[in-house]
């Protein structure tokens, strides 16, 4: 974080979705590697499908979001309980080494995995000395 | 799920609404039953229901397939284990570690009337089902009456 690369959205984004969306709203656990290649984001989103997720990339901003489903809690009445349930969104602000064109996304086992790769001109390149 | 419903309960954007404070009422309560190790905070998490006669956990397993999760029943305790998948090669610097890792093993005590032995368990999108049945014995019965 030390260059300011990745940076959440400010809380008052937050509240403003909050207004406009049913339930609340959870911001996953989230890791981010970064590689010489580019930026790798994991996210933990149990309970969402493949058909509930977004990933949308906004000029440099990419927002991950994800609605689960109260379907399956029909007729169950909690007796004690660890979590709350509700749809997962996060937001992060990318530095334009990104390749935006290049973003790819995937989701097994409720984790969503996303690939930001840099931009070619942002990777160290050798240079040979003759 | 809610015992009465009506007029806005009906709106299906409630649904999500009505779910999270329903499970917020249930929070910290323990029903009367000694679960063992409790808590927000415990790992993984656990959320515990009934439906009808049965018991139905839900346990937030993110990042486990279903083989690599193991659950066991010994009387009333059910223990759920996982193995962490292996880990992807870090060859460059974390700008963000927030998420789990490592294997878990956790213990759940469950009330008398439901049956581990009989437990049936689906995991789908990181999420844990556990069904346990009712007893046989609990179950309301009709009783004949005999005349003499």
């Amino acid at each position: 974080m030390a260059n300011g690369e990745i940076a959440r959205d400010s809380a008052k984004q937050r509240t403003e979705d909050q207004y406009t969306r049913p339930g609340r709203t959870y911001q996953p656990s989230v890791d981010i590697l970064e590689t010489e290649q580019g930026l790798r984001l994991w996210a933990d989103m149990p309970g969402v499908d493949q058909g509930s997720i977004d990933v949308e990339l906004v000029d440099d901003v990419i927002t991950i979001s994800g609605r689960v489903s109260t379907a399956e809690y029909e007729n169950l009445s909690p007796i004690y309980t660890e979590y709350n349930v509700g749809n997962y969104q996060a937001r992060f602000r990318l530095s334009n080494k990104i390749d935006g064109s290049r973003i790819s996304a995937k989701l097994a086992n409720g984790v969503l995995e996303v690939e930001l790769p840099k931009v070619q001109a942002a990777k160290p390149r050798r240079i040979e000395i003759s | 799920m809610a015992l009465f419903r009506y007029g806005a309960d009906l709106d299906p954007a409630n649904a999500l609404f009505r779910l999270q404070s329903e499970l917020e009422r249930a929070f910290d309560s323990r029903a009367g039953h000694d679960l063992g190790l409790l808590g927000r905070g415990v790992h993984p998490a656990c959320n515990m229901f009934r439906s009808g006669e049965d018991v139905v956990l839900r346990i937030e397993v993110p990042g486990f397939a279903p083989e690599n999760l193991a659950i066991t029943s010994q009387g009333q305790t059910l223990s759920v284990a996982g193995k962490a998948p292996a880990q992807p090669e870090a060859s460059g610097s974390y700008h963000r570690r927030e998420r789990r890792r490592g294997d878990f093993s956790r213990s759940i005590q469950l009330p008398r009337e439901v049956d581990p032995a009989r437990a049936t368990a689906e995991c789908k999108h990181g999420v844990l089902t556990i069904r346990v049945p009712a007893r046989e014995e609990v179950k309301p019965r009709q009783i004949s009456i005999t005349g003499g």
